[in-house]
Formats: C-alpha cells, sequence, structure tokens
C-alpha cells in the first residue's frame, strides 16, 4: 500500500555545513493523514520542499505513485498530483479571491490557454470550493485584503482547485485562531473521507492527535520514529527529541 | 441569518458592473474619436510629428507591458528590441532589397527568433539577473552596431528611403503614420487584453504575484515567462521598425539608448503597469512633457535631471501608477468597496456558526436560499 | 605578438583587474545586506573622479588628498540612501524597484554632472602623469600603479573588516541570513545602512583611482555599469571574493584580448562572460546558495 503513495530514500540536503535533511527515508501512508512532526529546525520545512521540488536535494529520491520525481520542477510535481500550502500562507495579494482560484486551471492545449480564464465551469467550480472553506461571499475582494485566517483558507481553496490527490499542508495551524483550526481540521477529515492523502507538518499537537492516522517524527534531518498517534506519544526516543538536549 | 450588508452588496454590484461597462465603451469610442480626428485637429506640421512620437511611445511603451505589467519583470534595456527592429528593417531595405512594410515584419520575427536565448540566458534565475542582462544587452548592441561599421554604417547611422515614395509630402507623411502607429497599438492593446482575461495571462499574473507559489500549484513559471518576452520583443522591433520607417534615419546612439528603455519603462509605471491603458496613458504624459522640454530648453542635461526625478516620484510613491490610484478614488465614492475587511469578518463570525451547525458541504445550498 | 607587449597586456589587465575587483565588491555589498542592484553605483564612481578632479583644480593639492573627505561623504551618502530610499519600497517589489530607483539616481547624477561641469572631457593633469616604469620590456605608467594600489590596499582594509571585525561579522550574517541575524540581535536594519556606505566608500575610492589617469566625462559612468555588472553575475550574486576573483580574471582577458581585437570588441568580452555563465551556471561560478533564489 505505502509503495503507490509518496516515499523518499536517503534524501540529503545541506546548507552550508549543515545538513538540513540528512537521508531521510520515510513512506507516506496512501489515502490516509499523515502527519510530519518534530522539535523546530529539524528539517521538516526543508524536507517538504525537497519533495515538492522548490529546492533540489543533494543527494537521495523521492517518488510518487511510481514515478521518480527527484528534482523535478515544482509545476511538473504539482501536475503528478501533489499540492501544498506554504509555512506562511501565500496567496496572490494583488488578484481577487475568484483569480486566485483560477490560477490553479490546468489546461495541456494551446487553445486552453488562450481562452478566458473565466469560463463558467471552472467559476462555478473555484465557488463550490469558495463556498465550502467558506469565504466565497468575498469573491470579488483583492486577496491582500483578507484577513489571515480568510487568506489561510484561500489558500487552502487555492490548491484544491488543482485537484491533487496529495496535499502537503505546511503547519495549517499556525497563526490563526483555535476556532479556524477546528474548521480546518473538519476540512481535512471530509476531504481525507473523500479520498484526498494529506501530509501534515504541523506543531499544534492536539491537532496532529486527533486528526491524523500515521505520524511521522523528524529529529535532525531525518525520522526517528513512525506509527499511530498514540504509538508515536509512547515512544521514549520522541520524547527525547523533544524534551532532551 | 443574512447579514445586512450582504444583501446591500450584491445588488449593488450587480448595478455598477452594468454601468462601469456602459462607461468602458463610451470612453473607448470617445478615445478612438480623438485619435481618429487629432490628424485634421493638428494645427501645424510640427504637431502632427510630436503626435507621431507619442503614438510611437505609446507603441514601444504597451509592447514593454507585455512583459513589464504580467510578470513584474522591469527590463531597462527594451531599447535593444526596439533598436534592432530598426536596424533590421534599415538592413533588409537597403542590403537586400525587400518592400519596407515585408522588411519590418520581417525584422519583427528575425528580433523574436533573438530574444528566445537571451530569454532563457535571463528568466531562468529571477529578478536581478534579468535586469543586469537586459542593461547589458543594449550596451552590447550600441558596441556592435557603432563597430560594425561596413555592414550597419557605424557611428554615421543608416538612412532609410521613404516608404511611399518621394511625391508625398511630409504632413501627409506624418498623417499616414500616425494612423499606422495607432492601428499597431490598436493590436497590441486588442492583444494584451486578450492575454489579460486569458488562462495564460492568469499564470502571468500570479508570477508577478508570487513566482514561487504559482509554480507550485502547477504554472509552467520559466515557459509563460519566455513566451511573453518574446511576445514582448517582437512587438517592440516592429514599433522600433515603424519609427525606423517614418524617421528615415537611426543612429546607434539614439537607437540603443539605455534613455529610450527607460522612457518605457517611466511611461508603463507612471500610468500603471497593470492596466489595460496605463502605458498609453503615461506616453502621451511623458512624451508630451519631453517634447515641451526640448522645445523650450533645447537638448540639455535638464532632461536627464527631470527623467530622473520624475522615475524616483513614482518608483517611491506611486508605483502602482496613475490609473489604479484614480480607481482608488472612484471606490472610495462607492459605499460597498469601502470596508471589505469589515464585512467579511463580520460574514466569517456568521458562517464559522454556520459552519458549525451544519457542517461544510450544505454551505452551497444555504448561500443560495439566502440570496 | 612580442613577449613584451603579452606582459605588458598582463600586467595592465591585473591593474585594471584590482580596480574593477574593489568597485565590484561594493556592488556585492549592497546586494548582500539588501538584494539591490545598485545601477548609480559607477554614477558615484564618475562623481568621485570629478570631485578629485575639481579638488586638484581648485586646491592644486594631489587628488588623493580629496579621499579625506570624499569617502566619509560618499559613506554617508550611502547610509542615508539605505535609511531614507531602498527601506521605503516594498520588500515584495524591492529588486525591480530598488533597480529603477538606482537608475534613477544614476540619472540626477549623470544630469548634475552635466549641468554643473558641461560635458566637456576632463583630465587631471600631475606631475607625474607621464611617468613610466619599464618591467622587462613592459611599460607602465606609474599612475595606473598608484591606482592599483589604492584599488588593492582598500580591497585589504575591506577584507579585514570583514573577516576580523565584530561589525564584519555581523555584516556577514546579515548578507547569509537576514532573519537569522536579527534572532541573534544583530540589528540588521544599521547594518544593512553601514554596509550600503561601505559600498558607496568602494565608489568614491574607485573614483579617484580613475580620475589619476583618465578622461572623464558625465556619461562615462555607462561604459563602467556593464562590466561591473557582468563581474557580480559571473562572481555570483552576493559573493564578495567571487566578486573579486572573477574581476581579475576579466579585467585580464578583457587586455589580452584587447591585442588581437581591439579597445571595443575586446569589451564584448564581459557580455560574452555575462551570458555564458547565466547559460552555463545561472548561480554563478564563485557564489553559494544566494544568488540561486533571486
Amino acid at each position: 500500500m505505502t509503495a503507490s503513495g509518496l516515499s523518499t530514500t536517503g534524501l540529503t540536503k545541506s546548507f552550508g555545513g549543515v545538513r538540513a535533511v540528512d537521508g531521510a527515508t520515510v513512506a507516506f501512508h496512501h489515502g490516509k493523514v499523515n502527519a510530519l512532526i518534530g522539535p523546530n529546525g529539524s528539517g521538516k520545512t526543508t524536507f517538504f520542499n525537497c519533495v515538492t521540488g522548490m529546492i533540489k536535494p543533494d543527494a537521495g529520491t523521492a517518488s510518487y505513485r511510481g514515478r521518480d520525481i527527484t528534482g523535478k520542477a515544482p509545476h511538473r510535481i504539482a501536475r503528478a498530483g501533489i499540492g501544498r500550502s506554504f509555512q506562511l500562507c501565500r496567496i496572490f495579494p494583488r488578484l481577487t479571491v475568484l483569480e486566485n482560484m483560477l490560477v490553479s486551471v490546468r489546461t495541456s492545449s494551446l487553445l486552453g490557454k488562450l481562452i478566458s480564464a473565466r469560463q463558467s465551469a471552472d467559476v462555478d467550480r473555484a465557488r463550490e470550493l469558495l463556498a465550502r472553506v467558506g469565504i466565497d461571499h468575498l469573491e470579488h475582494a483583492e486577496a491582500r485584503d483578507l484577513s489571515y485566517g480568510q487568506q489561510k483558507l484561500l489558500e487552502l481553496a487555492g490548491v484544491l482547485m488543482a485537484d491533487p490527490e496529495t496535499i502537503m499542508l505546511d503547519e495549517p495551524a499556525g497563526g490563526v485562531n483555535p476556532a479556524l483550526i477546528d474548521r480546518i481540521g473538519k476540512l481535512v477529515r471530509s476531504l481525507n473521507a473523500e479520498g484526498k492523502t494529506f501530509l501534515i507538518v504541523e506543531h499544534n499537537m492536539d491537532m496532529v492527535m486527533s486528526l491524523s492516522d500515521h505520524v511521522v517524527v523528524f529529529d535532525r534531518g531525518r525520522p526517528i520514529a513512525e506509527g499511530t498517534p498514540a504509538e508515536v506519544q509512547e515512544d521514549p526516543r520522541v520524547l527525547e527529541a523533544y524534551l532532551g538536549v | 441569518m443574512p447579514s445586512d450588508s450582504d444583501l446591500v452588496t450584491v445588488p449593488a454590484r450587480a448595478r455598477t458592473s452594468t454601468t462601469t461597462r456602459v462607461a468602458k465603451v463610451l470612453g473607448l469610442l470617445v478615445l478612438a474619436g480623438l485619435v481618429i480626428s487629432f490628424p485634421s485637429l493638428a494645427p501645424d506640421s510640427f504637431i502632427l510629428s510630436v503626435g507621431v512620437v507619442i503614438a510611437s511611445y505609446a507603441v514601444l511603451a504597451t509592447s514593454w507591458n507585455f512583459v513589464g505589467g504580467f510578470t513584474g519583470y522591469i527590463s531597462l534595456g527594451h531599447a535593444a528590441y526596439s533598436g534592432l527592429g530598426g536596424y533590421g528593417t534599415a538592413l533588409l531595405i537597403t542590403r537586400a532589397d525587400v518592400n519596407p512594410w515585408l522588411a519590418m515584419v520581417a525584422a519583427g520575427v528575425l528580433v523574436a527568433a533573438f530574444a528566445v536565448p537571451v530569454g532563457i540566458a535571463s528568466l531562468r534565475v529571477r529578478g536581478a539577473s534579468f535586469v543586469i542582462v537586459s542593461i547589458a544587452l543594449v550596451l552590447i548592441l550600441l558596441l556592435v552596431f557603432q563597430s560594425w561599421g561596413s555592414f550597419t554604417g557605424g557611428s554615421n547611422g543608416i538612412r532609410l528611403p521613404r516608404p511611399f515614395g518621394d511625391d508625398v509630402l511630409r504632413p501627409e507623411q506624418h498623417e499616414r503614420f500616425f494612423y499606422l502607429h495607432a492601428a499597431l497599438l490598436a493590436v497590441l492593446l486588442l492583444c494584451w487584453w486578450a492575454i489579460d482575461r486569458s488562462r495564460f495571462g492568469m499564470g502571468l499574473k500570479a508570477i508577478r504575484e508570487d513566482e514561487d507559489k504559482a509554480q507550485s500549484l502547477g504554472v509552467p513559471t520559466f515557459t509563460y515567462k519566455l513566451v511573453v518576452f518574446v511576445i514582448s520583443a517582437f512587438f517592440t522591433a516592429l514599433g522600433g521598425g515603424m519609427y525606423a520607417l517614418w524617421f528615415g534615419f537611426l543612429d546607434p546612439i539614439f537607437q540603443f539608448s539605455i534613455l529610450v528603455g527607460s522612457y518605457m519603462v517611466l511611461m508603463s509605471l507612471l500610468g500603471g503597469i497593470r492596466s489595460l491603458f496605463g502605458p498609453l496613458l503615461g506616453a502621451v504624459i511623458v512624451g508630451y512633457a519631453m517634447e515641451f522640454f526640448k522645445a523650450q530648453y533645447g537638448d540639455t542635461q535638464a532632461h536627464l535631471i527631470a527623467m530622473g526625478a520624475l522615475l524616483a516620484i513614482v518608483v517611491l510613491f506611486m508605483p502602482d501608477g496613475i490609473i489604479p490610484a484614480l480607481r482608488g478614488l472612484v471606490n472610495r465614492f462607492r459605499p460597498q468597496a469601502a470596508s471589505i475587511r469589515e464585512v467579511s469578518a463580520a460574514e466569517l463570525a456568521e458562517q464559522r456558526r454556520a459552519a458549525e451547525d451544519t457542517g461544510g458541504s450544505e454551505r452551497g445550498e444555504k448561500e443560495e436560499v439566502r440570496r | 605578438m612580442t613577449g613584451s607587449l603579452l606582459l605588458q597586456s598582463l600586467v595592465l589587465g591585473v591593474l585594471l583587474g584590482g580596480l574593477y575587483a574593489l568597485l565590484a565588491a561594493g556592488l556585492t555589498l549592497y546586494f548582500g545586506v539588501m538584494r539591490v542592484v545598485m545601477i548609480a553605483h559607477s554614477a558615484f564612481l564618475i562623481l568621485a573622479a570629478y570631485l578629485a578632479w575639481f579638488f586638484t583644480r581648485q586646491t592644486g593639492l594631489d587628488p588623493m588628498l580629496s579621499l579625506l573627505f570624499t569617502v566619509p561623504l560618499f559613506f554617508g551618502i550611502g547610509v542615508l540612501m539605505q535609511r531614507l530610499l531602498i527601506s521605503r519600497l516594498r520588500p515584495a517589489t524591492l529588486t525591480m524597484m530598488s533597480v529603477l530607483l538606482t537608475f534613477s539616481i544614476a540619472l540626477l547624477i549623470e544630469g548634475v554632472l552635466g549641468f554643473a561641469f558641461t560635458g566637456t572631457h576632463r583630465r587631471i593633469r600631475l606631475p607625474y602623469s607621464g611617468a613610466h616604469l619599464e618591467f622587462f620590456g613592459a611599460s607602465i605608467a606609474v599612475v595606473k600603479l598608484i591606482a592599483f594600489g589604492l584599488a588593492a590596499l582598500s580591497l585589504a582594509g575591506l577584507y579585514i573588516l570583514l573577516k576580523r571585525t565584530r561589525f564584519g561579522q555581523a555584516l556577514r550574517a546579515t548578507m547569509q541570513h537576514r532573519e537569522a541575524a536579527q534572532l541573534v540581535g544583530i540589528n540588521t536594519d544599521r547594518v544593512a545602512g553601514f554596509g550600503f556606505g561601505l559600498g558607496l566608500a568602494t565608489a568614491a575610492i574607485g573614483g579617484t583611482a580613475l580620475a589619476l589617469d583618465s578622461t572623464i566625462y558625465p556619461s562615462l559612468h555607462w561604459h563602467w555599469i556593464g562590466p561591473l555588472m557582468a563581474i557580480i553575475v559571473v562572481g555570483g550574486l552576493g559573493s564578495v571574493p567571487g566578486a573579486a576573483i572573477a574581476a581579475m580574471a576579466l579585467g585580464l582577458g578583457q587586455s589580452l584580448l584587447q591585442i588581437p581585437l581591439g579597445t571595443t570588441w575586446a569589451q564584448t568580452f564581459f557580455y560574452l562572460a555575462l551570458f555564458a555563465t547565466l547559460m552555463l551556471r545561472p548561480q554563478g561560478f564563485f557564489g553559494g546558495r544566494l544568488a540561486q533564489r533571486f
């Protein structure tokens, strides 16, 4: 089952002398909600960036659904079916909310690129997703005028618009209020029920433990433990990584 | 529980979108009327020639804005493409005896081909190297066209025959070229508009706003940038070629001049690079001011100072340009646009409650009922 | 090609490379601390050259004495420029807008120089202007040696400042990772201001060195900015040693190519190197990962 999803073998990336990701070999469970946790600076975000092509790894491989995606350009990885959000929520500030959504529409044909971006089917789908995250009333507002929480929802909706199979969220609960965390959690759960795989980097342990099926713990650039939330919580290596040093 | 603001907002928006559409069509008609009647309104041949110069600037600035406005990459060296377009036209006419209009288009195609490797070199890395290459290109071309006298005419320049023959008098020639420039400008504006509303354009604007993010959503950023860059070079070359046919003489110092490239930037930025008519508006203002300056004070260093000061002011205080500033002013008088944030915050709270009651998926229906 | 001609070109190349290296180090400082491509660098270079020339014309003293006031003056202008102008720009569009802002400053300087001193070509006459040193059959102008000495001394001083002092450490930390530098308690705004000041100070020294043996005119800065830009790209944007090595290599290359090609065509070498670098190794040949992101 794991072979069909996202996995890495010996993934390594150093900056200067520091090995941010150090030979990480991980297989995520396809169709499940996976969480990636670990102390600050344990290389989770760098790992994320290596997998999604934002950074080229120095060594190792990443594969998705049996295809090698190591060092591929980010847009190719996106088109392979992996969507991602960014740690500090990134949206297109001077485009409207609706336009933000329409950026995610993909076409391979030349003609498809030249027709109007506001195809009614796309607009309807965008509105549906905006309604699902709860910001459809803002579709004409410029994204920079939204509150931070709304921007986070917009980012998530934009990722969904591209219809990825696997969704990687970098700290979805970071900097938002408890009610919104709750709402994002519910969204993740209902999307997972529809078949989306999730990979979530998160510091909010309540969210991780309540939401995820499978937890991978990172320390010093590599996984040190994995299992169900309950298993991981019991693991002495995890406690050491968090409390030790 | 519908909030009042939402009930007010929706019809208000529907109404304004019809009125703005009517206003836009009217504005377009007035603009077209002004352009068509300009030659007959111009009191003398000199004013008419100023009109041609401004139209030429408008063509160049709008061409520049294909790459500047959509992707946010600022090229200071677009004079390279207008200069090459001009020289390409001149050389094809004088050395290969090609029909002038065919030469102009052929030069545009050649310049577009030339822009491909340049684009590959300068667009692979972000930002800084693009600007550096754009400046370097103008400097290297100036060097080459000045030194390679046997082919390009060198520092002495190159003379073009008049495309309409010698029996067409000066004012008549100005008038024809004014309309030709206006027609080219119309084509450019149409293309810009078409890209602006297309999926391709949406990808480009996403690159301008956040390139990494756009790529992570599947936009092939490098290809998109390269394509629009080549389109921009092609149109700039056409503009350069048309200017060359009108003016009849090319000097490398003026063709491959950083200043000419920076005029395009200043005009577009002043008018507003995210607006269809921004570069045109900027060209009219800056072009008129420059001609006025030249007529009043001659060709002194004063225009450098004025140009530098104006550019600095625009960059520091109104980087979005005149048109967005005006639009913002208009929007301030519309009731619903004034407080998006407040409305949305209230809405959000209301919806959170709704979402908690019913779960996410029913929200769509609920919305329908409300409206 | 005779051996002495080759030797002469080599020596001239090294001498020229020294000046390039100093100026490119300045450009690298701006880019490092603020991610700013400072188009006005060479305009300030010419401004300093004019100030040296004007100083000598008014006082009859040696132009190098003008450094006593141009260096502090330029340092101050640099700090003010960063604090008052560059820091006003929005971070999202900083790279592009700073190019335009510094470009407009370059135009202003060129315009003011033209206004104050007209477009006439100027040259400083010194008692040692015509002196030459014979060196294994190569004839090297003394003023070029002095200019190189100035550049080399300043570059060495800059190196010591960056490597050995607390301020240098803070500056390097800011260049490498601004947020991390802030976290360890470095006032990065102040450091960035000083970095800008230092960068502009290299233009003051370079300008004086230039004034010793060159004819100057207001639009001369366009001839300098292209090669300097090429150097910092080849060296890897943001790497001071990279810029110095690239400056030496390109200076030598230019000087050697002058023998078969002549001065004009030899200049194209810089641009060819620039394009080749971007095609083959866009992050530059000596730069770190800084350039990759920009």
